[in-house]
């Protein structure tokens, strides 16, 4: 048994945007104009966030967590697989994980393949492989169709892990990316193959392909209301439909947190950076202000059936988690946790307790909020709560995850 | 549900029929039968007083089965093709608006022998350098959690004449409405994504085989496909008149217009 594994996750926020940009802009995603990009103030930035990076390895979080966006001020890493890359060379204990490569943007699965192949080698073995289909703004970044774009992910996904699971050359006769000679070279260093983690929010279709699969599903909601515990209900009952059981490691959940000496001090120092994170960050993406690109009938991507269920529940023009109007409403959503290491470890804590996700993936830099800032609060978590954290999730799991062998990988159900 | 289900090689296709004379087949585009309303609009019955007009639903649309093996435009011209066979249609005029207009182009370089009189109503399907079609995918994405504004905006001559909100109001519409709004997104971000947006580069230099009479009508106000496309149309059909602009309407002047638009079609027909 193990205890919660703490990530360190890193969005890269474009964090220069004037103090106006909410009233002067409809959006950060897509068509945000990068005439707004001033290389006086962004030459250093990347290394910069870096080494916030480098410094969670230092503070001995478990990993650290990197995602793919185009376009956009939320954030600036159009290839993870890069800062992966600079991070094989800055760290040397920590996970890596890529959540992750958006499949259907590649051309290609095989150089998905290969790079993840070449990072978990770079890194001795630490990667984590995730796999992403791409949500709304990314069907027009790349101009993705949205209607085959699961079929799409699903192939390319399967694809990735035969070719590192089985002896190439081999051909794929698939769908849309058919490939007469298979073989990577190099190989991965974990074998079979690294962990691979797909987010998804509830979608019983993804649920389920993970289900068979074997892998780690993410749960990418950032507010944690009943659903997060619902989610892992439903997936451990899909687990079970498969033959399989629910562990805390199969589930990872995002969460984000500010620590500081005192609740007061804590919301101080971040509520900048939070409010130019809801605003600016998210417009575009989880606010109701400007246009919402994420989630809509613009981008049609699951079918007609389930888009009839989901209308059936839907309120037009509901809050996102961006429109909160002040701090007690998004602190009712739990999705930023502030406050003292008493605070934030009481009510991790109790996340950790009704979700049973053994993998909190954690964001610690917000919008716009000072290098400093940001490491205070990573080292001050690193000191005061995580200890707190391993050590009663550990006593939660051995108890209700009796017997529980994590050195046996799961075997992938077919 | 309107109309009958038609199996096409195993696939079940919407169809809706109405009045009597030479068969007309109308391929539907956004603002339509079958892409919102479950039944004809005023522009259809008006037709029907003088031919038979015959409406399939595009795939997965309306009750029409999906097909995930459409890739591209040439994919659904060959499942009207079969289409075609199951009704037992040899020879027909062809109305086809904005998605449908295009489809009815593709199948008019193919086969102009099957189709008696061409009619394309602010059709998609042209690359015309300068003059990129518009983004109907981003615009039907709601705006301040529900304004469907833009996407009216678009597709109509004014965002808030009474056709546009009757047919994408704001908010929550009619559950099966916009349902069927949703389909015909899915069917169009199958072939109109790739290339962006709802064109074949290769169609144009194709449409000297169009032999036949056919004619080009465009809204005044066409905010989605612009009016360089209909003159593209008209000047690359060899038969083809100039383009009959419809003053006062926007991309759907079938619905903005009708009884003009359908007088417009019904001289042609009868000329």
């Amino acid at each position: 048994m193990q205890p919660v594994q703490l990530f360190c996750w890193h969005f890269m926020a474009y964090p220069y945007l004037d103090r106006d940009f909410d009233q002067t802009h409809d959006t950060g995603w897509v068509t945000v104009p990068n005439s707004l990009w001033d290389n006086n103030k962004a030459r250093g930035l990347y290394q910069e966030y870096i080494d916030q990076l480098a410094y969670a390895d230092e503070l001995d979080f478990d990993g650290m967590v990197l995602n793919e966006h185009h376009q956009n001020i939320y954030g600036l890493m159009p290839s993870p697989n890069m800062i992966a890359a600079a991070l094989t060379q800055r760290s040397t204990r920590g996970k890596i994980v890529v959540l992750g490569n958006l499949l259907p943007l590649h051309m290609n699965p095989l150089r998905v393949a290969e790079e993840y192949a070449m990072l978990d080698q770079m890194s001795n073995g630490r990667l984590i492989a995730g796999f992403a289909p791409g949500g709304g703004p990314e069907t027009f970044n790349y101009d993705v169709p949205s209607a085959n774009t699961r079929e799409k992910f699903w192939e390319a996904a399967d694809l990735i892990v035969r070719s590192w699971s089985e002896d190439g050359p081999f051909a794929h006769e698939g769908r849309y990316f058919p490939l007469r000679y298979v073989n990577p070279w190099p190989k991965p260093l974990q074998k079979p193959y690294p962990p691979i983690w797909i987010p998804g929010s509830r979608s019983p279709s993804t649920l389920t392909e993970v289900a068979k699969r074997g892998y780690c599903y993410f749960l990418s909601s950032r507010s944690h209301g009943g659903e997060t515990h619902r989610a892992q209900q439903e997936f451990a009952a899909v687990l079970e439909k498969h033959g399989d059981k629910y562990h805390p490691f199969r589930f990872g959940i995002l969460m984000s947190t500010y620590v500081a000496e005192t609740d007061q001090q804590a919301r101080e120092e971040c509520e900048e950076g939070v409010w130019y994170f809801l605003k600016n960050c998210l417009k575009g993406h989880l606010r109701r202000e400007g246009r919402q690109l994420t989630y809509g009938p613009g981008v049609p991507y699951i079918p007609a059936a389930a888009w009839r269920e989901y209308l059936k529940g839907y309120q037009p023009g509901r809050k996102l988690l961006g429109d909160v109007e002040n701090w007690e409403e998004l602190d009712a959503s739990q999705s930023i946790i502030v406050g003292s290491p008493e605070t934030v470890t009481r009510r991790i804590k109790s996340l950790i307790e009704k979700a049973k996700a053994g993998n909190l993936l954690i964001q610690f830099q917000f919008g716009n909020m000072p290098n400093h800032l940001a490491r205070k609060s990573m080292k001050l978590f690193a000191e005061k709560v995580a200890p707190a954290l391993r050590h009663e999730s550990l006593a939660q799991f051995t108890k209700e995850y009796p017997g529980l062998n994590l050195e046996q990988p799961t075997e992938a159900i077919h | 549900m309107s109309g009958q289900i038609v199996e096409v090689n195993r696939r079940n296709v919407q169809v809706l029929e109405t009045g009597s004379g030479h068969p007309l087949l109308y391929l539907h585009g956004f603002a339509d039968v079958h892409s919102v309303k479950e039944n004809w609009l005023p522009f259809h019955e008006r037709l029907a007083g003088h031919a038979r007009v015959i409406a399939p639903a595009h795939p997965g649309c309306a009750q029409t089965d999906e097909n995930k093996d459409i890739d591209t435009v040439e994919d659904v011209v060959f499942h009207y093709l079969e289409v075609l066979d199951a009704l037992k249609l040899t020879q027909f005029d062809l109305v086809g608006s904005c998605v449908g207009g295009w489809i009815a182009a593709e199948l008019g370089v193919r086969h102009p022998e099957k189709i008696r009189k061409l009619i394309l109503i602010g059709a998609a399907g042209l690359f015309v350098q300068g003059a990129l079609i518009g983004d109907v995918f981003m615009n039907a994405q709601p705006e301040y959690g529900s304004s469907y504004a833009s996407l009216r905006e678009m597709l109509f001559a004014s965002a808030n004449q009474p056709n546009a909100l009757d047919m994408f109001p704001d908010g929550k519409g009619e559950l099966e409405d916009e349902v069927r709004r949703y389909q015909m997104l899915r069917f169009g971000s199958r072939i109109g994504f790739k290339p962006p947006y709802f064109y074949n580069h290769s169609l144009r230099n194709r449409l000297h085989r169009i032999t036949i009479p056919a004619l080009v009508i465009w809204g005044e106000h066409d905010h989605m496909v612009p009016l360089s496309h209909g003159e593209t149309y008209a000047r690359s059909m060899p038969q083809a008149q100039s383009v009959r602009v419809i003053p006062k309407s926007g991309h759907s002047v079938h619905v903005e217009n009708p009884d003009v638009t359908a007088q417009v079609v019904l001289d042609f027909l009868a000329s």
